[in-house]
């Protein structure tokens, strides 16, 4: 009994400090304008936000655009690759 | 062509010269048939089919299809596989029925078209994945890359992609309108 119950903690407190992110790549052809357009109107980033993040991207290679669980992470990625954007999701810590 | 815009009630306007209009209809079509293999099969199970599942288990051989639909996880060959078996086919599917929505449009209208909001987003959509192929077969893979320039077919695919990046620009303006 008070295993099984040690074994649920655990589980659910690994689920709470692992989560998963969503990551966009930058790549050579899609327009600045049009992946800081999805970002607002998909993920509902203020202008000013999907702009930093557009430019993370830019910049740096790639940007966390979303966290959460691995099922939300897996349909934002799919959602960005129906855009033509290249997405991956992995663990956060990884 | 005469650049979108937005009318009081949402609807995207824009002109094409029938030149353009064959050119976009032409590309349009050539992801459609790219990607129509992936999206259905003929042996498919049907019951597969109906919620989309059974796709591929890894990354397609032509960098344009590998481009268009990616590995969903960086780091995690298997889950990307598992991913892809469930997953490719809708994806495919939903591209390809992007391609026709813009083919539909540029029939019915003629060279001046008027897009709904949701047209207008296959249209957003289908002109990223037509760039995305047309920069796979130039090579083009990091910014700042000029990709093939040694035939006059190369020096004219550059000029559609750098002009369909200006329909694109002009779409996204007309949609912040």
């Amino acid at each position: 009994m008070s295993k099984t119950l040690e074994g649920t903690e655990l589980r659910e407190h690994t689920v709470l400090d692992s989560p998963w992110v969503t990551l966009v790549w930058n790549d050579p052809v899609n327009l600045m304008s049009y992946v800081s357009y999805i970002f607002r109107s998909y993920f509902g980033f203020s202008r000013d936000e999907a702009e930093r993040r557009m430019l993370q991207v830019h910049n740096d290679g790639r940007a966390v655009v979303a966290t959460g669980s691995r099922e939300e992470m897996e349909r934002h990625v799919e959602a960005m690759h129906d855009f033509g954007l290249w997405a991956t999701l992995q663990k956060a810590d990884a | 062509m005469t650049p979108f815009s937005k009318t009081a009630d949402g609807i995207l306007v824009v002109a094409f010269s029938a030149v353009e209009s064959d050119i976009i209809a032409d590309l349009a079509a050539q992801i459609a048939g790219m990607l129509a293999p992936l999206a259905s099969s003929d042996d498919a199970d049907p019951l597969y089919d109906l919620v989309g599942i059974g796709g591929n288990t890894s990354i397609d051989s032509d960098p344009a299809i590998a481009r268009l639909l990616p590995d969903a996880y960086g780091d995690d060959a298997a889950a990307s596989s598992d991913f892809r078996t469930l997953t490719e086919r809708s994806l495919a599917t939903r591209k390809v029925a992007n391609a026709r929505v813009v083919i539909a449009s540029l029939e019915r209208d003629g060279g001046r078209l008027e897009l709904s909001a949701a047209e207008a987003q296959s249209w957003l959509r289908t002109l990223s994945d037509i760039r995305l192929t047309i920069a796979a077969r130039l090579g083009i893979e990091t910014d700042g890359d000029e990709g093939a320039t040694d035939s006059d077919a190369a020096v004219a695919l550059h000029d559609l992609y750098d002009w369909l990046a200006f329909v694109t620009e002009s779409l996204l303006d007309a949609l912040e309108d």
